[in-house]
């Protein structure tokens, strides 16, 4: 229960302080005394931390779900043929920049939620994408070898056998991915996504580094509680799957 | 025939590529090839493949397609190195398509109209060099040949783009607009990326040493360094404008340098502060990974402790740190673009100046180079990691 | 020569190494012969000062090592470990090349001896000086482990399990090898093994190691034949050891020579005079004689071995 409490505390003052900012007015006052607004008002903090989340969360279904498929499809007999392609453009995808990518989706998409979401899941589902192949690749084959000698059909020993001992990489993949796609949304901003990067961005062009703070501090606090909501679930994956790792 | 039998059991077709070039070919034919704008912001009207290129252009580009899909079902024992030419060659040549395009439909009379690349050109693009890599792939070709075709095809690109046929190009027109800025976003760049690279790569080092040295840096050394990694790009650098500001305002030396909330210094801190992670643990793994049984051979044989880290462990260990320096650089490529919204300048300038303004050729101009710069970068260290590598032909 | 006096190393609060006294005379092979963590490992380490001792002495021809620079001591002991310990970033040539390379010989006397040493072991300069290890076999590897440690020509040779990560087949014939190097170079030698088979092979003195201390040191035909407690005894088995007497005994010892040698008659496998009686009885056991030939180097007939003679003096 322990381990729940970092993501459930962090999650409690992500949200309080969205709801209770008006109240820090005096502290952003002294900050930015030379402004007559210092607490950003173009949207409450919390619609865009629920805006926010909701691309994330989004994103990171549709690519896991996809990602995860594909890997499953590269690595069967009928599509191992695309395996080299798929794991290198899954390499070489992760080295375009996600800004880039973004910026990319503009032209095509034009501007609003539709390209950040675009953009979003292309790019979060590389680093699940290669996680899963090395997961199911990394498999001992003699472990497959014996769930089919033992007479499971395919499909058991993918379910069965492959996704469990794949599953604890497959969600480090995820973590990646949504890491790096929290900090993508709140860059979206610059294309017209309601995300918690607006009040950076506002705060940048109209130089109020009260909002600019703002912004940033909820970004760092959203980005804090999911990446040790992810920590707290892994360790629960080793506990569960693998005792050499509860004992230690 | 019946000699080809054994040879056709022995060279199975390709799947990957037919599965490419068909949907190339659906693609290219469906979406428009180029568009024409009368000038930078009007939406423009979109031209077909056959209206763009004519019969005859279509005509080429549909046969290279099918001419790839057939090559790579006969059992040819050669094919791959035919698909490799025709592929590398139709990459090579794409922007001709652009020049054709531009000639048949641009309004002479006006100055301002402009031809810019269609979803269809960009899909084409796109799928043929998912083919290049997967004949590369079945090719098992040696990292410079990659490297060679790769410069092949980039230096007839630019060869291509600045001659006179594309300078009604959208992007041509940009990058001439831009004029000198585009070198000096370039050198922004660079000059951010690698200077928060070559920092890093020393404070990671001396970090790593110490970590070896004393266990008790380890914790906490690598919770900062991932602490760090975790916070969104965007927040670090909203979070570093106040105390920056507030240091400048407070020691006007500081001022005088340059150092403000926003600008260069910020940003700098903030790509340092990013490439302190990759770079620390790759540093820390690899110095830790290199067998013990192998420094004390070095030892017991008389080198000293020096020697054993100059001789032994550190060019064991430079594979590893340079393939953390390689994620550091592209990402730090990636996050100086970002860094350009807190007036660092660079490529992102002009993503998010084109943006704001709605020109989607900037945005491109912007985007394209810093896509380019990671992937030379990336190129480049891998070529660099590998060489460093002792041979290892048998374990 | 090497003496330990009452050396003791302590890690925390367990004694791995219990005031061992242990004198290794120049030009002999010792083998310290143990199970794993009997401290044989601990021993070797603390003669190159690679573990510094917790109590006691460690001499070196007469000198305190503790005295003495460590990296001085150590350019004039080879060291060969389990899995060749060889760098995987240099060629051959280079890891042979290490210690003259440190001592800065000139070029031209290292390459030279690089090629001597391969030579010696075996190995031909021509395709293996510019492997890599990783190209190698495992005996191969082996055997450039102990050209490295031989290349500055040092006084004294340090071997921790070398043969152990290798297949019974390569032990082999390594180890013959190394009695045939022992023989031209005549190092003084500590080597560890868990291997009693190895050790009653290879040495000249045999230290039976247990929990820290030297149980017994003496020559290997008196471990088998007074094992000093009952550890030693079950450690050189206690059933077979008629056999592995007979083993360490050539037979020259007893055969009957003819009066003048005989010319040579073509034959692969014979009997030679350095062969062990177990192998002559072997022989004659298969091939079912009362007695067989028994050849010099340069293949004349110089004698007879008779079952019966091997039957009542062999052990």
């Amino acid at each position: 229960m322990r381990l729940w409490l970092p993501p459930a505390l962090l999650a409690v003052v992500l949200c309080g302080l969205s709801a209770a900012m008006p109240v820090l007015e005096p502290l952003f006052r002294w900050i930015q005394p030379d402004k007559q607004q210092v607490i950003y008002d173009r949207g409450s903090f919390l619609f865009l931390l629920q805006n926010h989340l909701l691309l994330v969360v989004i994103s990171a279904a549709v690519g896991t779900f996809a990602a995860v498929a594909g890997g499953i499809l590269a690595t069967r007999p009928a599509g191992r043929d695309f395996l080299p392609l798929v794991s290198q453009v899954a390499s070489i995808g992760q080295t375009f920049p996600p800004v880039a990518v973004l910026a990319l989706a503009v032209p095509v998409l034009g501007f609003g939620e539709a390209p950040i979401l675009f953009a979003l899941i292309l790019y979060g589902l590389l680093p699940i994408l290669r996680n899963t192949l090395a997961g199911l690749e990394g498999i001992n084959p003699a472990v497959r070898e014996a769930a089919t000698g033992m007479g499971m059909s395919p499909l058991q020993v993918l379910v069965r056998v492959e996704l469990p001992l794949a599953g604890r990489i497959i969600l480090a993949g995820i973590r990646t991915s949504v890491t790096i796609n929290i900090a993508t949304a709140a860059i979206g901003s610059t294309i017209g996504a309601r995300t918690l990067g607006d009040p950076v961005i506002a705060g940048l062009v109209n130089g109020n580094t009260a909002y600019v703070l703002q912004g940033a501090i909820l970004i760092g606090l959203l980005a804090l509680t999911t990446d040790s909501l992810f920590e707290a679930l892994e360790r629960t994956w080793d506990r569960r799957f693998s005792p050499q790792g509860a004992m230690a | 025939m019946s000699v080809t039998g054994p040879v056709a059991s022995r060279i199975p077709p390709n799947r990957v590529i037919p599965a490419l070039a068909l949907s190339a070919l659906v693609l290219v034919w469906l979406l428009d090839l180029g568009t024409i704008q009368p000038n930078r912001i009007v939406a423009g009207t979109g031209h077909g493949l056959l209206s763009s290129l004519g019969w005859i252009g279509a005509g080429l580009v549909t046969a290279v397609l099918a001419a790839s899909i057939v090559l790579s079902m006969v059992p040819l024992a050669r094919r791959y190195l035919l698909l490799l030419g025709l592929t590398g060659l139709s990459l090579a040549a794409l922007p001709l398509l652009l020049e054709v395009f531009a000639s048949r439909h641009l309004p002479e009379d006006s100055p301002y109209a402009r031809s810019s690349m269609g979803a269809g050109f960009w899909c084409l693009l796109f799928l043929l060099s998912l083919m290049l890599i997967e004949i590369l792939g079945r090719l098992k070709t040696r990292r410079s040949l990659q490297l060679m075709l790769l410069v092949f095809v980039c230096g007839s690109w630019l060869t291509l783009l600045r001659s006179d046929g594309l300078e009604s190009l959208s992007l041509v027109r940009e990058f001439n607009g831009q004029g000198g800025q585009f070198r000096q976003a370039l050198w922004t760049h660079l000059a951010l990326a690698f200077g928060a690279v070559s920092i890093s790569a020393v404070l990671a080092f001396v970090l790593a040493l110490k970590m070896i040295r004393n266990t008790a840096w380890r914790r906490p050394v690598l919770g900062a360094v991932s602490f760090l990694q975790t916070i969104p790009s965007l927040a670090v650098f909203g979070l570093l404008i106040a105390p920056l500001s507030a240091l400048s305002s407070a020691f006007p030396v500081l001022q005088s340098l340059g150092i403000r909330g926003i600008g260069w210094a910020p940003a700098l801190l903030a790509l340092i502060a990013y490439s302190l992670l990759p770079m620390v643990r790759n540093t820390f793994v690899a110095l830790t990974e290199v067998p013990e049984s192998l420094a004390d051979a070095g030892r017991g044989m008389g080198m000293t402790e020096g020697q054993v880290f100059f001789q032994v462990k550190l060019p064991l260990a430079l594979p590893v740190i340079i393939e953390g320096v390689r994620i550091t650089t592209i990402q730090a490529i990636g996050l100086t673009a970002v860094a350009a919204l807190i007036g660092a300048g660079g490529f992102g300038s002009f993503i998010f100046q084109g943006l704001g303004q709605a020109a989607m050729d900037l945005v491109l101009l912007g985007a394209l180079p810093t896509i380019a710069l990671a992937l030379l970068a990336d190129a480049l260290l891998t070529m660099l990691a590998a060489s460093l590598k002792p041979t290892s032909a048998r374990s | 020569m090497i003496e330990l006096r009452n050396v003791t190393r302590r890690f925390g609060d367990t004694v791995a190494v219990d005031r061992v006294n242990l004198t290794i005379e120049t030009g002999e092979v010792c083998v310290l012969v143990g199970s794993s963590g009997c401290g044989k490992s601990t021993t070797l380490r603390m003669i190159n000062h690679l573990l510094p001792h917790s109590a006691g002495e460690i001499l070196v021809d007469g000198e305190d090592t503790t005295a003495m620079n460590p990296q001085q001591l150590r350019l004039n002991m080879g060291y060969v470990i389990q899995g060749t310990g060889l760098f995987p970033h240099w060629t051959v040539a280079r890891n042979i090349a290490m210690v003259p390379r440190l001592l800065k010989w000139p070029r031209q006397r290292i390459d030279a001896r690089v090629d001597e040493l391969m030579k010696l072991l075996d190995l031909d300069p021509a395709t293996h000086a510019h492997k890599y290890p990783q190209q190698l076999s495992g005996g191969q590897a082996q055997r450039v482990g102990v050209a490295r440690a031989l290349a500055a020509d040092p006084n004294i040779l340090l071997m921790d399990e070398p043969f152990g990560a290798v297949d019974a087949i390569t032990r082999e014939n390594l180890q013959l090898e190394m009695l045939r190097i022992q023989r031209q170079v005549r190092k003084t030698t500590v080597f560890v093994t868990h291997d009693i088979d190895e050790a009653l092979k290879l040495a000249s003195r045999i230290a039976v190691m247990d929990q820290g201390r030297i149980i017994q040191h003496d020559t290997p035909e008196n471990i088998l034949r007074r094992p000093a407690s009952d550890f030693v005894e079950s450690l050189v088995g206690k059933q077979d050891r008629g056999l592995k007497l007979m083993s360490l005994r050539p037979v020259r010892d007893l055969m009957t020579p003819h009066g003048s040698p005989k010319p040579s008659r073509p034959g692969a496998d014979v009997l030679r005079e350095d062969d062990n009686l177990r192998l002559a009885l072997s022989v004659m056991l298969w091939q079912d004689l009362p007695q067989v030939a028994v050849f010099n180097a340069r293949g004349e007939e110089t004698g007879v071995i008779t079952r019966e003679r091997i039957i009542q003096e062999g052990a």
